[in-house]
């Protein structure tokens, strides 16, 4: 008995010292089991199986376990933290020589409207905001190819001119999966859209923070566009994060270097010399308009003396912003375009109505008429 | 066998119908307007609701949503111009030829047809015997045809706002989507209740009421249903001149091509 795990423990040692290489610290002895994990006290599964082979080719393969997971010397792991993106992760950031971390990052969207700062951005339910791995999972290296459209020949090419000096292949090949892991998008459009909904559609965590769902967006034709997976179609992103700068730097609408700021609204639209390049030539007038159909911000600004909106907290937190947001111009939109859509559905309702009334009579009536003759 | 006893079953139809005359409906260029009209109606219904389909519709077309997207929105546009330049080529037939200045003549709304829209809802109720006699146009067919020209009008103004977006206000922009929205399900739950009924499902005209191709109807057809005008027609020469079908041979082929059962 004792000799059969003895030559299982030989086994595992052996299959993790040849498959990866930075496994040193044998962490694969156990996570290199599919069925390894247990149920929290909630009753979720947790899994805690580690595909060697994907997590060599993934944007983090060459890190060691410990570098992320702190405190796992005690078996069962009970002393364990939880992983810390700002950290340091022991290699070298070859820029400047120093130990690389994410920290400039995550100071970055400490100071976006996403962050949780406690003293300089304070937010009234912290738990309801996404922490980096809401968004960011291990990703995958993609093969280093369909990148300047599907030529894998020129990927290769490339990767040969690099080779000429940078010899160990496997160094070349993560290299340039790094430099390319930049050059594309990492999530379609429409993926974009179901991240960012995937918060920003529910109505109830949203009015904690006053903000309205965001099915508003889905109104637009913008969205359409994205749904058809038009090519330079706008996401979330291309409106909401300022130009020359990440996803982590998304500001409220108030802040200068929002895209959505008046100021940059011509800019935003027109992005002369971008990338996506949507309405060439736009107007003050037209730039300076809503993107979003009207939600529920407008309906609460148009119902004024609505007392029974009113009484719900959420509702005046809402209220509270929508007045800093809305113009007395807006409102007047909103209420004309509302009369203009109760007018036609007013109109189609009577007119089809009365079409349907009359040709079902003339119907009857050609019917007894041909009868009798 | 069956050919031949379809043949012969017309034989006595085809000598009966050389005593009986065809009257002018529709002339050849009103029949084109039409046609071209009818296509461009259909395309931009079609590519225009197309944006309107829900998320799980569009995720069946698959990789191929985006080519359909792109076409979609070049046909509209194609389309969408065909129908503004026949509809300014009808406003020009309309005051400058004979033939389109009789049109507008007798399409202006008249209190007849007050009159008759009455009598023809108490005739449908049982409280009037006969129906009125009809003119030329009567109220249905002039309440269509105003509905077509707002429609139309509508529509094109607001489709060319849409398309040269970047220029106007959102505002402007926003009430232009409503009402192109808006008039396009009016116009073609009206098309659907009120034409389609008129020229298909009507007793006696289904599967399809011939006039659109041939643009005549006969005169038992005539009588019935336009007497005032028939009337007019034969007691005046001049008219009997340009409503009566003078070569009935080529209405007769394509007669015979639709040939159905209640002819």
């Amino acid at each position: 008995m004792l000799a059969a795990i003895l030559v299982m423990l030989h086994c595992g040692v052996t299959y993790a010292q040849a498959d990866i290489l930075t496994d040193t610290e044998n962490c694969l002895l156990c996570h290199r089991y599919p069925n390894m994990g247990r149920y929290d006290k909630a009753g979720n599964k947790k899994i805690y199986y580690i595909n060697d082979k994907l997590f060599a080719v993934s944007v983090h393969g060459k890190l060691r376990c410990k570098s992320c997971h702190v405190g796992l010397d005690e078996i069962p792991h009970t002393n364990v933290k939880k992983v810390d993106c700002s950290s340091n992760c022991h290699i070298k950031e070859p820029s400047t020589g120093k130990e690389f971390s994410h920290e400039n990052m995550v100071n970055k969207y400490q100071k976006s409207v996403h962050g949780v700062d406690a003293k300089t951005n304070p937010k009234r339910f912290p738990e309801d905001l996404p922490t980096c791995k809401y968004c960011h999972d291990n990703p995958m290296y993609r093969p280093p190819r369909d990148i300047w459209g599907t030529s894998e020949a020129l990927s290769n090419e490339t990767l040969a001119r690099c080779m000429g000096c940078h010899t160990a292949s496997q160094w070349a090949e993560r290299f340039y999966s790094h430099f390319t892991h930049r050059m594309r998008k990492r999530r379609s459009q429409e993926e974009v859209v179901r991240l960012c909904t995937s918060c920003h559609e529910d109505k109830e965590k949203m009015a904690r923070h006053g903000l309205e769902s965001i099915e508003t967006y889905k109104d637009t034709f913008h969205w359409i566009q994205v749904e058809y997976g038009v090519e330079n179609a706008p996401d979330c992103i291309s409106c909401h994060v300022p130009l020359g700068y990440s996803a982590h730097d998304i500001r409220p609408r108030t802040d200068r270097i929002s895209p959505i700021n008046m100021t940059n609204r011509v800019k935003t639209c027109s992005n002369p010399g971008g990338m996506q390049s949507c309405h060439a030539g736009a107007t003050k007038e037209f730039a300076t308009g809503r993107v979003h159909a009207y939600g529920m911000k407008a309906q609460i600004m148009a119902a004024n003396n609505n007392k029974d909106l009113m009484q719900d907290q959420d509702i005046t937190l809402i209220r509270e912003r929508a007045e800093k947001d809305f113009s007395p111009a807006e409102v007047f939109h909103y209420k004309i375009l509302k009369l203009i859509r109760l007018f036609y559905k007013l109109l189609i309702a009577s007119i089809i109505s009365f079409m349907l009334v009359h040709q079902v009579l003339d119907y009857m009536a050609t019917r007894r008429h041909h009868k009798s003759h | 066998m069956t050919e031949e006893r379809v043949i012969s079953a017309n034989k006595p139809n085809e000598k009966s119908d050389e005593k009986t005359r065809y009257f002018i409906r529709l002339n050849f260029n009103e029949r084109v307007q039409h046609m071209i009209f009818l296509i461009c109606f259909i395309i931009l219904a079609l590519t225009g609701f197309m944006i309107k389909l829900p998320e799980d519709i569009v995720s069946k077309f698959g990789e191929a949503k985006t080519v359909v997207f792109y076409y979609r929105g070049i046909l509209h546009r194609i389309a969408g111009v065909i129908m503004i330049l026949v509809s300014l080529y009808h406003v020009f037939y309309l005051l400058f030829k004979p033939a389109g200045r009789r049109w507008l003549v007798d399409m202006l709304p008249k209190l007849k047809d007050l009159h008759d829209m009455l009598g023809t809802m108490l005739y449908y109720v049982r409280v009037r015997e006969k129906p009125p006699e009809y003119d030329r146009f009567f109220y249905k067919q002039k309440l269509e045809y105003g509905a077509l020209i707002a429609g139309a009008t509508l529509m094109s103004l607001t489709g060319l706002l849409l398309w040269t977006e970047q220029m106007w206000p959102k505002f402007v922009l926003d009430i232009a989507a409503i009402v192109h929205g808006m008039e396009a399900i009016l116009a073609c739950l009206a098309i659907m209740v009120w034409h389609m009924y008129e020229v298909h499902l009507k007793p006696r005209k289904f599967p399809i009421d011939n006039l659109w191709i041939t643009g005549v109807i006969d005169e038992e057809e005539m009588m019935e249903e336009f007497p005032l005008h028939y009337k007019k027609i034969m007691a005046d020469p001049e008219l009997k001149e340009i409503y009566i079908e003078q070569e009935r041979k080529e209405v007769d082929r394509v007669r015979r091509i639709f040939a159905r059962g209640s002819q």
